[in-house]
């Protein structure tokens, strides 16, 4: 296609949204809200993830012994963590640093541990090792050693996690795909209006010799400037929606929390979100467009 | 030029429009189809532009097997000749200029190509004036004037018309037929169905008679009315 004959559908294509002012604010507020649903699962998702990295990369294995272990037995279950080679790294927690750790949780209600000593407390082992699937089978060697009283590992953290990501994936391709199809019903109606509103023109244009491509263009160039307008509000609406919610969990309590790392920031993922909607929204267009064509356009 | 070779069209509903159909058109001809109503005139016109398919025989127009012919390909057949219809079919909102224009952007010429060619097809028309107009505003003798502008803008060789006067006064009928009949000169073939008496006799070209798809007579400097 010549640049001029472009200029010339493009200039076609917007008149006719123009001139079906309500059907196209009906086809954008679809577009945009498919966009948006889609968005908030995949970010959604994508913080999950994020989360469930940062997860892994927290100490997954914590390993408490029995108070009563003597010296020699907390020696040995020491060895037998430093020989185990998934593990990456460990730390040790003596009884001390246990109860001052208590203290500080207790704060003023320290009175409570008045009359005792660290000697209640007990020493432990935090393990971090290479790969997170591995800590059940690393917990089960372990837990065939003397003197060990518990052990926890955030294994099920990330499990619980991996097992949310997995529905949110699954519920959002649902809903999202029902959306998307809606979307494009409402397009090919829209469609459809210009259609039938230029019937007597395009069976002219066909007389005069134009190619059925020449005469779709600026039908599919209206599908594409509605789809490409509804993804651009999209993405307004979602980054500003999502900067606002980030900007009050990255700096609230949530930050805090032990299993909670905090939202990631749009900066580094907002041009793909972008992306992605451009391409949904110029493919729903352009669908939309094509299937109105082949209804009610016999090119 | 255009060639058919023993054509015929039955409708679907079982009219036979056209039977066995054979005549040739050599380059720079001026020729009338004739005949009364429904005898089966705009069904040739139609064969020619593959409107309508036909059922048996061989059509030829401009290098064109128009039987044989992809429907692909259609357009480019149409791009080779220039159509005008009785009831004119000019784009309601576009101006005299962008319909004649249209013509050109379809066949993707280039825009300083439309803008000297255009003017001229307009002048040739005579409604230069008229350019900014839109077709509501006009007479049916200037609208159909704007679509022969249209018809002939690409410069074809060949131009077809059916019914070209059949919604214009007898004067104004007259006027089209001298643009035609001046298209001509300039070396266009020139194809105009009609079944008004008064233009056939007033052009004394050849004749091609239809009758119930029939053709009972192809006579050169003809009348209406067969008088040999
Ligand atoms: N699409 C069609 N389906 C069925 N019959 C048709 C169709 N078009 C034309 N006819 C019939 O074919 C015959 C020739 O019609 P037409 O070519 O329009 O004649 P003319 O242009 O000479 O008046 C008529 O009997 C008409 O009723
Ligand atoms: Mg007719």
């Amino acid at each position: 296609m010549k640049l001029s004959t472009f200029r010339l559908m493009l200039k076609e294509g917007i008149i006719n949204i123009y001139k079906n002012k309500l059907m196209s604010l009906a086809s954008m507020t679809m577009v945009i809200a498919s966009l948006i649903i889609l968005g908030l699962f995949l970010l959604f998702a994508l913080n999950l993830i994020v989360n469930i990295e940062e997860i892994k990369k927290q100490p997954e294995v914590t390993i408490y012994c029995d108070h009563e272990l003597d010296e020699e037995g907390i020696l040995n279950i020491e060895r037998a963590i430093k020989e185990d080679e998934r593990v990456r790294e460990y730390t040790v927690k003596t009884k001390q640093e246990a109860f001052e750790f208590m203290k500080d949780i207790l704060e003023e209600n320290k009175d409570v541990l008045e009359g005792y000593s660290e000697e209640i407390m007990m020493v432990s082992f935090e393990v971090s090792l290479y790969n997170p699937e591995n800590s059940p089978a690393f917990v089960e060697t372990m837990e065939s050693i003397e003197g060990i009283w518990r052990i926890k590992y955030s294994q099920e953290v990330v499990e619980f996690i991996t097992r949310l990501v997995y529905w949110v994936n699954l519920i959002s391709i649902f809903i999202v795909a029902i959306l998307l199809v809606i979307s494009v019903f409402i397009i090919s109606n829209t469609i459809k209006l210009t259609v039938f509103a230029r019937r007597k023109e395009v069976g002219i244009m066909k007389y005069v010799g134009a190619t059925d491509w020449f005469i779709r263009w600026p039908f599919i160039i209206e599908g594409i400037v509605i789809g490409i307008l509804g993804s651009i509000i999209s993405y307004i609406l979602t980054s500003y929606g999502y900067n606002v919610l980030e900007s009050a969990v990255n700096s609230g309590e949530f930050k805090s929390s032990l299993i909670f790392t905090g939202m990631v920031k749009l900066d580094i993922i907002g041009s793909q979100l972008f992306i992605i909607y451009a391409i949904i929204g110029t493919i729903m267009g352009a669908v939309g467009s094509i299937v109105s064509l082949r209804k009610h356009l016999k090119v | 030029m255009i060639e058919f070779k023993n054509v015929s069209k039955h409708y679907e509903n079982g009219t036979i429009a056209l039977r066995d159909a054979t005549f040739k058109v050599e380059k720079g001809e001026f020729v009338f189809i004739i005949g009364p109503s429904g005898s089966g005139k705009s069904t040739l016109v139609k064969a020619m532009m593959k409107e309508e398919n036909a059922t048996n025989g061989d059509i030829y127009v401009n290098d064109y097997k128009v039987t044989d012919l992809d429907r692909r390909q259609i357009p480019y057949l149409r791009r080779s000749f220039g159509v005008v219809f009785q009831d004119f079919r000019l784009l309601p909102n576009k101006t005299v200029y962008d319909n004649v224009a249209f013509a050109m952007q379809i066949v993707e010429a280039m825009p300083k190509e439309i803008r000297r060619q255009v003017p001229m097809a307009l002048a040739l028309v005579d409604l230069s004036k008229k350019a900014k107009a839109y077709p509501h505003q006009l007479s049916g003798g200037e609208q159909q004037r704007v679509a022969m502008a249209r018809a002939i803008v690409n410069s074809p060789c060949l131009l077809i018309a059916d019914e070209p006067t059949g919604n214009l006064d007898p004067d104004t009928s007259l006027e089209i037929m001298k643009l035609l009949d001046e298209i001509n000169q300039r070396g266009t073939t020139v194809v105009v169905a009609t079944h008004e008496k008064h233009i056939v006799d007033s052009m004394k070209k050849r004749v091609i008679e239809l009758e119930k798809g029939v053709i009972i007579r192809d006579q050169k400097k003809g009348f209406y009315k067969n008088e040999a």
